[in-house]
């Protein structure tokens, strides 16, 4: 169940070149998200497009509600001017969640996809899950945490100024001399190229994974219909419901690489 | 003060929300008390469950949102076994949208749902649908063909009978009127408008089906002066739709002739909207000495 929440910002900090982290004051939502989740946000009163914003959980800290994003149009600029006490209202949480089964975890984040990776990373620490936390951008700058393949986090970027050069697929290959991947299990999220990268390399492999899909979407909660992802071969009949088209905000955000058909939506 | 009549049905309120917007009342738990709406039109119900169109289905633009979605919906059948007693419960007037591609398609449809049974209102009969090839547009632009239809529903069921036009037509008047001729005891006006949206960037369109439905806010006037015009020529009640946000939406549509109104795509982004509406029009009465909204209707200065 989601619920309606009228919040109050009560941190925000650029954590990295043009990327923000924002915590809102969201007891209801903080109370029951669950990394992989995301909420609706109207960035402002006065908002009159048609469409809030929907937006990956990055973190739970305490009654607060942690949000990652990059200022790169019209909404994401009135988040950026946020300031401490703005009035936010959300609508969350939504979607489903990522399963950490048995397998180890490892968790790939690029783009603005660091923030459910970045809340399951924070989430599996608590647990004392060991894993693996692979982050890819483009440049040194986008990064926001250190580069530390003994503590198992590798950060890429792809062109060679930070860690690893190159995408988060070189990231991951750091890892095969270390442990056979068929028993790990990748948690996904970023840019439409490079959750695709690692979706083929997961089916190729036959490696678990999960990625976390991105799209438009209007409601963020099954009414509108119309952030819709495609499932492989589910037959060529079109005579079912969301048996080939799957509701990124309803069936997801969260789906099995093996069952998406593509990452480019 | 709010209270709205047609046919032998009394609403409420006269704020419903509308077909596709609200899908089928369970997804707002939580979100929104609907039980103080006017009541909740149902997302299209076809004869078989459709997939609908591919991705990508939506876009926004500067003052509304492009839509393709193309009638995705589970089927009459399971919507009977699934939906319905769901629904029932929900405390709130049910009306339930239909859409086919034949007379044959509509009918079967019909008589699963009238033979199912169920305390909803009424039926919303889409006939507009512009994003897939078989929506009911060829019943949608033709008045003999809407008459033909109406004729038969109106045979099969004692609910309320409610006709929804597209503004995409010459003269929307006549498929009103054809409306009406045939049996209907309202129509909706209006469905989406037929738009495109292109990126540059990628020289692509925006939408899989490249043509959609357009609707929010810069569809309101094209919205209201369909209703101004069917609300000269035609004697059965218009449940006006089209870009509503605010209460002064509301009134704007009253005036136009309106009697009641249907929100949809504020409702994404508001899922509360038609409640908190609900408040200010109540207001607006107290405010104004109207025991009625309906007093308004059509009520525009020469």
């Amino acid at each position: 169940m989601a619920f309606q929440e009228s919040t109050r910002v009560k941190s925000t900090e650029e954590i990295a070149h043009n990327t923000f982290q924002v915590f809102l004051e969201a007891p209801l939502i903080a109370s029951v998200v669950k990394p992989g989740q995301f909420v609706n946000i109207l960035p402002d009163k006065e908002w009159d497009m048609p469409m809030r914003r929907p937006m990956s959980v990055s973190g739970v800290s305490g009654s607060d509600v942690g949000v990652i994003f990059k200022a790169v149009g019209p909404g994401t600029h009135l988040m950026r001017d946020w300031k401490i006490g703005s009035e936010v209202d959300l609508l969350g949480p939504l979607g489903n969640s990522w399963n950490v089964t048995g397998e180890t975890p490892i968790l790939i984040g690029g783009g603005v996809g660091i923030a459910p990776t970045w809340f399951l990373h924070n989430e599996l620490d608590r647990r004392d899950i060991d894993h693996y936390l692979i982050m890819g951008a483009r440049t040194a700058n986008e990064h926001f945490i250190g580069h530390s393949p003994d503590k198992k986090r590798i950060m890429c970027s792809d062109d060679g100024t930070f860690g690893i050069s190159g995408n988060v697929i070189a990231g991951l290959d750091t890892i095969r001399g270390e442990m056979d991947l068929t028993l790990a299990k990748l948690f996904v999220c970023g840019p439409a190229p490079m959750m695709e990268t690692v979706r083929e390399v997961a089916v190729r492999e036959n490696i678990e994974c999960e990625i976390a899909l991105e799209t438009v979407m209007a409601c963020g909660f099954g009414i509108c219909q119309g952030c819709t992802m495609e499932y492989v071969a589910n037959g060529d009949t079109n005579d079912t419901y969301r048996k080939k088209f799957g509701l990124v905000c309803m069936d997801g955000p969260v789906f099995k690489a093996h069952e998406i058909k593509t990452c480019y939506l | 003060m709010l209270t709205v009549k047609l046919g032998n049905t009394e609403f409420d309120t006269p704020i419903l929300v509308a077909s596709g917007t609200y899908g089928y009342g369970n997804e707002v738990e939580g979100l929104a008390d609907v039980s103080q709406l006017g009541g909740i039109i149902t997302k299209s119900v076809t004869r078989l469950p459709r997939e609908g169109n591919p991705p990508p289905r939506i876009t926004e633009t500067p003052a509304g949102m492009l839509n393709s979605i193309g009638l995705a919906n589970l089927g009459v059948e399971a919507y009977c076994k699934e939906k319905i007693p769901f629904l029932n419960a929900l405390g709130t007037k049910i009306i339930i949208n239909v859409a086919g591609s034949t007379m044959s398609d509509y009918i079967e449809t019909f008589e699963i749902l009238e033979e199912h049974g169920g305390n909803h209102v009424g039926y919303e009969i889409n006939i507009s649908c512009p994003n897939v090839k078989e929506g009911g547009m060829e019943f949608g632009v033709s008045p003999k063909m809407t008459e033909k239809l109406t004729k038969e529903l109106r045979k099969r069921t004692d609910r309320l009978l409610i006709m929804k036009l597209s503004p995409n037509v010459t003269r929307i008047q006549d498929i009103g009127l054809a409306s009406e001729v045939g049996g209907a005891d309202a129509v909706s006006a209006i469905n989406t408008v037929v738009g495109m949206g292109i990126d540059v960037k990628k020289r692509a369109v925006q939408l899989h089906t490249v043509y959609g439905g357009l609707s929010g806010p810069a569809i309101k006037p094209i919205a209201l002066a369909c209703v101004h015009k069917l609300s000269k020529v035609m004697s059965i009640p218009i449940i006006g739709l089209g870009g509503i946000r605010t209460a002064e939406d509301v009134l704007e549509f009253i005036l136009a002739g309106a009697d009641l109104v249907q929100l949809g795509t504020i409702n994404y982004k508001h899922p509360d909207r038609g409640i908190t509406i609900c408040e200010e029009l109540v207001m607006f009465c107290k405010k104004n000495g109207f025991s009625s909204i309906l007093e308004l209707k059509g009520q525009l200065n020469k």
